[in-house]
Order: structure tokens, then sequence, then C-alpha cells
């Protein structure tokens, strides 16, 4: 197992038990999260002719909700820092539906923005987040299977969706359909309570600890150095910026999502323009979606294997690689069965990247700073995600030719493998390097108590030092009995 | 264009011995564009005409293409030049003829290959399926319309007629015969709805083959699934037509059975506008059940009338709000019962609860397989030790 660059989790995760059911709330938070931003676009066409606007405003506000939910990221993070993750679920679903339900008594298309947009964004962002989160409270050893089978809740919910947004449309009208669609949301407050937080509260009595602790007069002027920055931190870990890996991936993932979704969204027009019917275009949105439902949990299975678990990151470029290939590789498609053929290929590739994508950020960063990492990870993500697609557009435009965007594409996400590949493979060196540093120096203090040089490093990992040490007291004094 | 494809595909084993059906009548002419078929060149007179009308909008819709000599009739010229300032339009059918099992007559069968022919002919059903073309038209024009007969039997004998829905046309059509076709052309000025309808040219005495071209006004696209809104909310039904200029609009909503015209007392209630010339939008504003039903949409053309139409559902939003309230009945039903459940569990576990604790952190000891970080527990365990 490669040592988790992060501090180690505060209970042992009980990977199993109540941590299906766990999963099971994350499948259905993360689900509604990815799939809803793009299964409203199914009310668009029509909305557009009753607010008389044109398409691209209406657009903007599928693009407002993914925007917000990433950019939300950090706000989530720090509340599922203080409160954990159950809270901030609830709340979310309850935003989602209050969006959804003031959207349809909007009037113009502002007011769309508003409602649908912004509070459903924040509502879907306090969703995504605290179920990333819990997954990696609740699992170790089989955290990879974990994480496959909860992102599987986005092809899932998106093929569901979708359809069902058309059946809600034709029968009770986009008024109806919104307040409907509010009242789904709030399924995410059920899967909040699904959410039991892991430890448990016995925090009352290491408090006492603490407060014994810090009256120590030394203790506290070291405190009352680092408070402003520790207190930030406490809330919102932004030390991880220091943290080598976190920022390997982040880089990689920034440069990959530039070149990520644009393949997704462009299929069906340059389907429709190779001259293939419309009904067989969106099969093949289908076909992907329908690879990418399996693709995820038998790659996470894969990823958990004892082969490629040490080298999740490498399993991660590659998956990434393979992605960027399949997308060079798409202008050689001609007819019909190519493009099915680079639909389930490039379902497999989306599937798997998806898959372990927030399981390297857990495996770099460890599950106690994934929260505040994952925070960070989106609201920077937040900018590449959004100018992809209509960069890709904007290259289709000037060149007339779906073949130059997919190459680009392909071009892009290929370097952010070969990036992710070359700096992971040289944090692993460094990290074996470190590590076994470390035993050499562990072996050699053992034998002095290092009060002093270790009270920083405790104050400076996050509020939950308190609970954590609270809970190492009793095992500390059961040693020093022996 | 793939109906018409695929309806090549049979033509071509020992095809001039069977029937076929051309059914390329759901197509709308006015794709179909300029056909690559060369036009009539063999007569000056025909080059004559096509050189006069090749800048206005010209159609020909042909299904095969074959050059025919002409004998024009000075009926045909006059009436041509009459309405020289219209467009002028040609469509054709072609149809071939197949000895039939019933006509062992032998006058109109030609049994090429001999014995083997008759058992294909006598294996296969025939059915006289008419040969249709829809045409569109939105202005006064000049249609030719030509029928091409393939058989090989005796051309002189066959009977040409042609009609206009039941009527028997007596003049302004053309025969000529050539090899093994027989064609025939018929040509009308269309200047108003009376000359729409269909046409239809026959072959045979007992009007065995039949040809009809359907001339029609363009089609106004309503919408086809109902259009649902709420009482007190205003809506706009939009009726559009594909590549026509209608003269007018008007709207009609449906009273019982009997159409009744909207807007003709120009009230707040009920606005038309159109952006474009061929689509129209009707706001109706604080809508009620009773607004509800099928509302037509009239284009007038010079041709005639064309109408589609869009159909208007008006909810109470009690709808709605009853499946809401149904699905916020659910969420909370299944979240107290969560919640209830884990306390329970909770309640179970709380008698052991502290010995849980102390079994937790010797497990999070004896687990802890990180590594490096091994040595921070125990580094801490000393500092508190040491404290």
């Amino acid at each position: 197992m490669p040592p988790p660059g992060g501090t180690p989790p505060l209970h042992p995760p009980p990977d199993g038990g109540w941590g299906w059911v766990v999963v099971g709330a994350a499948f259905i938070s993360i689900g509604f999260s990815y799939a809803f931003p793009k299964a409203v676009t199914v009310f668009f066409k029509e909305i557009q002719l009753i607010f008389n606007t044109t398409y691209s405003e209406i657009a903007w506000i599928s693009s407002t909700m993914l925007a917000v939910m990433y950019a939300g990221g950090p706000i989530s993070s720090v509340l599922v820092n203080k409160y954990g993750s159950r809270p901030v679920v609830m709340v979310g679903g309850l935003l989602c539906c209050l969006g959804m339900v003031s959207a349809s008594y909007s009037t113009n298309v502002v007011e769309l923005y508003l409602t649908m947009g912004f509070i459903c964004g924040i509502g879907l962002a306090f969703n995504l987040q605290p179920a990333l989160t819990i997954v990696g409270k609740y699992f170790y050893k089989k955290r990879p299977v974990a994480n496959g089978l909860a992102m599987a809740g986005s092809p899932v919910f998106l093929s569901t969706l979708a359809p069902f947004n058309q059946f809600l449309f034709n029968t009770y009208g986009w008024k109806g359909s919104f307040m409907i669609l509010g009242g789904l949301l709030l399924n995410c407050c059920v899967a909040g309570s699904l959410m039991r937080p892991v430890e448990p509260k016995a925090s009352t009595e290491s408090k006492n600890k603490v407060g014994v602790r810090e009256t120590d007069s030394s203790m506290k002027k070291r405190q009352k150095q680092l408070s402003v920055w520790e207190k930030i931190n406490k809330y919102l870990d932004f030390s991880l910026f220091k943290h080598r890996g976190f920022l390997i991936y982040l880089s990689g993932n920034v440069i990959m999502f530039l070149g990520f979704f644009a393949p997704v969204i462009f299929l069906a027009p340059y389907a429709k323009d190779k001259g293939i019917d419309e009904y067989s275009a969106a099969f093949l949105l289908s076909v992907m979606a329908f690879v990418d439902m399996f693709a995820r949990p038998s790659v996470g299975l894969i990823a958990n294997s004892k082969l490629i678990r040490p080298r999740i990151q490498y399993f991660f470029s590659f998956a990434v690689m393979f992605t960027g290939v399949c997308h060079l590789l798409c202008p050689l498609a001609e007819d019909y069965t190519s493009l099915v053929v680079y639909a389930v290929f490039f379902g497999l590739g989306f599937g798997s990247v998806s898959s372990v994508l927030f399981e390297t950020l857990m495996d770099l960063v460890g599950a106690q700073r994934f929260s505040s990492a994952v925070g960070l990870v989106t609201v920077v993500e937040c900018c590449p995600v959004l100018l992809g697609p209509p960069l890709a557009g904007k290259l289709v435009d000037e060149t007339g030719q779906y073949k130059y965007m997919y190459l680009a594409c392909g071009a892009i996400v290929v370097i952010a493998s070969v990036w992710l590949l070359i700096g992971n493979a040289i944090n692993y060196r460094l990290l074996a390097r470190e590590k076994k540093k470390n035993i050499h120096t562990k072996e050699s203090q053992e034998t002095e108590p290092l009060k002093t040089s270790q009270s920083p490093n405790v104050n400076i990992k996050s509020g939950e030092t308190e609970t954590w040490k609270g809970a190492e007291v009793n095992p500390s004094e059961r040693e020093t009995n022996i | 264009m793939r109906a018409l494809q695929g309806l090549r595909g049979p033509r071509a084993p020992a095809l001039p011995l069977f029937l076929l059906c051309f059914l390329a009548a759901v197509r709308r002419s006015l794709e179909d564009g300029l056909s690559t078929a060369a036009p009539f060149t063999s007569l000056p007179v025909q080059e004559e005409i096509t050189t006069k009308y090749s800048n206005l909008s010209s159609e020909s819709h042909n299904i095969s293409v074959t050059a025919a000599p002409y004998t024009s009739l000075p009926v045909q010229e006059e009436m041509m030049t009459k309405y020289s300032n219209l467009s002028l339009e040609s469509h054709n059918i072609s149809m071939t003829a197949m000895p039939m099992k019933e006509n062992n007559k032998g006058n109109q069968i030609c049994v090429d290959r001999g014995i083997m022919l008759q058992r294909n002919v006598t294996l296969v059903e025939q059915s006289n399926m008419p040969v249709e073309k829809n045409i569109t038209l939105e202005r006064p024009s000049n249609v030719e319309l030509t029928c091409q007969f393939t058989t090989s039997g005796d051309l002189n004998s066959v009977n040409v007629t042609w009609k206009k829905g039941d009527k028997l046309l007596e003049d302004n059509y053309l025969v000529n015969a050539t090899g093994s076709i027989l064609y025939t052309q018929y040509r009308v000025a269309v200047i108003g709805s009376k000359q729409m309808g269909s046409y239809s040219c026959f072959f045979g005495e007992k009007k065995q083959h039949r040809g009809t071209f359907n001339l029609k006004v363009p089609e106004i696209n309503g919408k086809n699934k109902p259009l649902i809104t709420y009482v007190g909310d205003s809506v706009v039904l939009m009726c559009k037509c594909q590549d026509c200029l209608p003269l007018n609009w008007t709207w009609y909503g449906v009273n019982g059975s009997v159409q009744v015209p909207i807007g003709v007392p120009v009230n707040d209630k009920y606005v038309i506008s159109g952006k474009h010339a061929n689509e129209t939008r009707l706001k109706i504003t604080q809508l009620s059940e009773d607004d509800q039903g099928t509302y037509w949409c009239h284009a007038i053309f010079e041709l005639g009338e064309s109408e589609g139409h869009v159909e208007l559902v008006v909810l109470s939003y009690l709808v709605p709000l009853k499946a809401f309230c149904a699905i916020v009945a659910e969420v909370v039903l299944l979240v107290t019962a969560i919640l209830l459940f884990e306390m329970y569990t909770q309640k179970k576990k709380k008698p052991s609860g502290d010995g849980k604790e102390f079994e937790q952190g010797e497990q999070m000891k004896l687990d802890d397989s990180n590594g490096i970080e091994n040595s921070g527990p125990r580094h801490r365990k000393n500092e508190s030790v040491g404290q």
C-alpha cells in the first residue's frame, strides 16, 4: 500500500457494513449532482420559445448550474469540515428543492439563472463534496470499489432523468415539471440522512483534555503565532497547495478538463454532420452512457486489485491517455458503425477516468484532507470545465470541421496524461525516499520525548485534532499502564 | 431520397416484366429541386419554352428520364404564352406495364423469354397499385404533368385518358410514343383554387394503369403534442410553414364542432403576431379552463387555404402540487424512519459504548498500516505520557 500523503484516518474505516448503505446514498447524491444539469437541457427547447430568447441564453442556465456547483466546492468543504457530511447534504437537498420550486414561478430568463442556476447549483455543490468525502471516510481497503460504485450514479441518473424529464414535460408542462423535480431533489435529504458520521460524538471528553493541554504557557505562545493561518486551515486546508501530489493532480486535471467534456457535447452534432439522423445520433450518446455505467464499478474493482492499487496514479494516467487516444482516432470514423465503436471506447475511457478521478485524489492527500482538497480542486477545475466546450465550439466554427476539434481535444488529454504520468512517477520516487528517511529518523527518535518539535505538527493538523487526540489519550494511557 | 433509392432496389432483376409501384408520395415536391434529368430537348419549341422561363421557378420531378420528341398543339402554346409570367413546373410519373395473368389474350403481353417468364408471372400476384405524386404549389404557375408508360405490347392500342378528380379532361394533353415507351403530357395553368386537385392519367381500356398527381397548397405545421399550461398563465401558440409565404394568417378556436374566428374583435386576451412571414403566433393571456381545446391556424394562399392545429391543455395548479406533496411526504417519511432507526441502534450500542471506544483505539493501533504515520501516534503517546 502506498503511504497516503496525509494523516491517517481518525477511526478505522469500517470498510463494509453500513458503508455500503453510505455508498448507495453517495450514489444518489453524485447522480443528482452530475446528471441534473445535463438532464434539464431536455426542457430548454420549449422554454426558449416560452421566454422568447435565443437558445444560447437558455443554455447558460446549465452552464451556470455547473459553474456554481464547482465553485461552491470550497464552501461545501468548509461546512463538511465543521459539521460533517450529513447536515450539509440535507441542506443541499432543501436548497435544490427551493431553487426548482421558485424556478417554476419565474417569469424571465434572469430569474431562471438565479433560481435554477445559482440556488440549485449551490445545493448540488452541497451534495457532491460531502458524498465524495464520506465514501473516503467509510472505506480504505475497498475504497476504489466504493468510489467506482458511487460515481456510477452519474450515468445511471442521466439515462433515467432525461426520458423522465421528457415524460414530465408531456404530462405537466414546464412549470409542473420544475415543481415535481424540486420534490424529487428532496430525495437528496434522504441520501443525506443515510450518511451517518463515522466517529461517535465523544468529543466532550477530548475537549477537556485539550483544554488542559492548552494552558501550558510555552504551547500557548507557539499557538498564537500560527493561529490566524491555522484558523483558516482549520476550515479549508490551504496548506494543500504545498502538497506535491496535490499540485501534480491539480495541474494535470486542469489540462485534462479543457479537452474532456467537449467531445461528449459535440458527439451528436458531429454524427449529424456526417449525415446520420437525429435518433441514431442520440443513440450514440446512450451507448456511451450505457458503457460508462458498467465501466465505472468494473474499473473500480480493477483499481482495487493488489496489482493496481499501489500504482493507482499510473492507472489514472493510462486511463486518461486511453481517452485521449480515442479522441485522436475519432476522425478516422467515417460511418455509423465505426462511430458506435468510438462511442463504446469513449464510454470506457470516460468511465474509467471518472471512476478513479477522486480515488486518486484521496490516495494522494488522505481521507482527512480530502474534503478540503476536493473543494479546492473543483473551484480550480471550474475554469477549464466551463471554458472547454465554448472554445471547442469556436474551433469548429473557425475550421468548419469537427475533425480538428477532436484532434485538439485528444492532444490536450494526451498531454495531460503524460504530465500526470511523469509527475506521479517523480512523486512516487520521492515518497519512497521520504519513507525510508522517516523510518531511519523514527528509529533514532523513539528514545527521546519530542515535545517541542511535535506540538506544531499537532496544531497544524485540522480541527479534528482535538477529537483525534482525545481518541489517542485512552490507548496511550493504557499503554503506559502496561 | 431514401425512399426512392429503396424502391430502385427491386428494379434490378427481371424488372421490365414487373409492375412497379412507385410511392414517392411522401416527399414534398419542393424539396426535390431541379432534377438531374435533362429537359426535353428534341423539339425546338420545347427548348424555346424552357429557355423562356428558365429564370422563373422551374420544377421538374422526374423519376425516369428520357428525352422524347413532341408534337406540340397550337392550343398548348397559346395557353403558355397567356400565362407566360407564371413559373413553369414539370412533373413526371413513370409506369411500366407488366403482362398479367388474366391478360393471356395476347395483345398486351410480350413474353420475352418464353416459358421461364411465364412461370415468374404466374407466381406473382398482381396488384394495380396506383402511382401517386404530391405536388406542393404556393403561387400560380404553369404545370406540366407527364406520364410515361412502358410496355412490351402494342402501344397504339393503349388508350390514354386524363381525368381531374372524376371529370374527364378533353383537351390540353399530348400523347406520343417512342419505341416501347408511351408518353402523355398534360398542361394546366394553375391560377386559383379551382385548378388544384387530383389529376390522373390512365392507360388501357379498363383504366388499369393509373398515375395521379395531387396538387396541393403547402402544409402548415402546428404542434403534434398538446401544449400544457396552467390557469392564469399566458401561452404562445405557433404555426409555421417550411418554405412558404402565405398571404395572410387567421386563427380559429373550436366551440363544440364549430370553428370560431379569434382576434376579430381585437382585445387584450388574444394577440396575433409573427416574426417572419412564414410563421404566425397567437398569444393568449389569462388562461382559464374554458380556453382548453384545439386551435386552428389558417394560411391563405392565392391557390387556396391550408391549416394546422395546436392543442391546448389548461391544468389547475393543484395537479402537480398533489404529485409534489406526495413526494415530500415520502421524503419526510423516509428521513424520519432512517433517523429513528439510527437512534434505536445507537441506544442499543450505548451500554457498551465506553468499551467500544476502547476497542476502537486498540484496533486503530493494530490496524495502522500507513507506513510513515506509524511514527506519529507513538510520538504523541510519548508526549502525553511526558505530561
